[in-house]
């Protein structure tokens, strides 16, 4: 009786397939433009963080730090609701690339940064010695070693951020949660339905955790 | 070549450099010792501008080296070895070789791959291009370094204690490279503690002990007959060993 019951649930959560592709679909498009677009974007902060200009270095601090310390829902909603009043209309799914991208930009900004401050002093002696100006001092010698530290810690930020894309759910989005939410509706076992909600972000962020691991033991 | 005028500087209130005055002449090789702490790795530091120093004048070809303008030009005839060889270790030995000649020289990769083969042979690495930092010894990592400098074409050679981090066995053939860089005319400054090296190519050696230029003379003079004291106790502390 029970197993009917399930197997009812199950097959009916089967048909709402396209809802799901399509929520799987955003969540894909939103974590891939936050992991690009927060990894540029956080490279060019973390620089300025870690830059012997301690103006530069206070300010992109204080920046991040607003962002760090603040719940990635309240950020959504501010630029969703709160940029309109300024004129600044922004459809759902741009809203929730720019607070998701921002975000992540400020996280790996530090990661970044902290790679930087990683690199000897001795590095950058020995490429000024050479006559190599500040920015390829940068370029050639010091980023592709920070790079090398933090690739693990950049990863698990990755993960991070994929499971952070699902509060977008909350300004209308239909992204993985969302399609949770309109399933529900018809088939009433929360328990399964988000069960296997969650299975789905677990797929999409194994893969970069198991990558994170392996780049860990290199 | 190099001159230092009064060259003066402080960390805080302590005075590390006090009046220095030395003249490097072209091809002269002239080796700075001195006690730990006396101020002999800043002092060469200060020609390529790794340190700042507040008060004097130090120019290089009769460039002043404290103008940020000249720096950049100044360090590409500067060839500075670090005591801890300070390779790239993301890059092979022939990368770290040819990479300021292709950036800063603006060498095509092919001239200075042939260019930087050429000169790690000339140091006893024609076998490990491809070798990254890590998988060399001391004394080959330290050659690398040399070998980093030469090519690119400096004019002069700073040495910063380059044989105090490595292994007895290893020092000599990391001096060896010196003795026939001094040897082709390369003119050099080298802090070192190898007093036999200095009697075998300075032009002239000076102690500096407290920030102050105690002593300089030519090699016979300075090891037989050093005119000041603290030059007598200092010599008769490390060649007693």
């Amino acid at each position: 009786m029970a197993m009917d019951m399930f197997l009812d649930q199950l097959h009916g959560m089967a048909q709402y397939y396209p809802v799901v592709l399509k929520g799987v679909g955003v969540t894909l498009a939103l974590s891939f433009i936050g992991i690009a677009a927060g990894t540029v974007a956080g490279f060019v902060l973390g620089i300025g963080r870690a830059s012997s200009s301690r103006a530069l270095s206070f300010l992109v601090g204080a920046y991040t730090d607003i962002f760090r310390g603040t719940p990635v829902l309240v950020q959504v909603f501010v630029v969703f609701f709160v940029l309109p009043e300024a004129g600044i209309e922004l459809d759902s799914f741009t809203a929730g690339a720019i607070a998701l991208s921002n975000l992540a930009a400020c996280f790996i900004s530090e990661i970044v940064a902290a790679g930087i401050r990683a690199v000897p002093a001795g590095q950058l002696e020995a490429a000024a010695s050479s006559g190599l100006s500040r920015f390829q001092q940068l370029r050639l010698v010091v980023l592709p070693q920070a790079t090398r530290m933090i690739v693990p810690s950049l990863v698990g930020q990755y993960v991070l951020l994929v499971k952070d894309s699902s509060v977008v759910s909350a300004i209308g989005l239909l992204d993985l949660t969302r399609s949770g939410w309109v399933i529900v509706q018809s088939v009433p076992n929360g328990l399964l339905v988000f069960s296997a909600v969650g299975l789905g972000y677990f797929l999409i962020c194994y893969p970069l955790l198991y990558w994170s691991r392996r780049l860990e033991k290199t | 070549m190099i001159k230092f005028s009064d060259v003066n500087k402080w960390y805080g209130t302590h005075h590390v450099l006090q009046n220095i005055n030395l003249e490097v002449a072209k091809g002269e090789v002239v080796v700075v010792c001195g006690p730990s702490g006396s101020g002999k790795s800043t002092l060469i530091r200060c020609v390529n501008g790794l340190e700042k120093f507040q008060a004097g004048m130090l120019t290089v070809e009769g460039m002043p080296v404290a103008s940020e303008a000249n720096l950049r030009k100044l360090r590409m005839e500067l060839g500075f070895v670090f005591q801890q060889f300070n390779l790239y270790p993301h890059k092979t030995a022939l990368e770290n070789v040819t990479l300021a000649p292709i950036h800063v020289r603006k060498l095509s990769a092919k001239e200075a791959a042939s260019r930087g083969r050429e000169i790690l042979a000339k140091v006893g690495l024609a076998d490990k291009c491809d070798a990254y930092p890590q998988q060399l010894s001391g004394g080959q990592q330290q050659r690398v370094a040399i070998a980093r400098s030469l090519c690119m074409q400096p004019k002069v050679m700073l040495f910063d204690e380059p044989t105090s981090a490595l292994d007895p066995e290893m020092i000599n053939e990391v001096l060896d490279v010196m003795v026939a860089l001094a040897k082709d005319g390369m003119t050099m400054i080298v802090v070192t503690h190898e007093m036999g090296f200095a009697r075998k190519v300075a032009d002239r050696v000076a102690f500096i002990d407290k920030g102050v230029m105690v002593e300089v003379a030519k090699p016979e003079a300075f090891f037989t007959a050093p005119a000041n004291e603290r030059t007598r106790e200092f010599l008769g502390k490390i060649l007693h060993h």
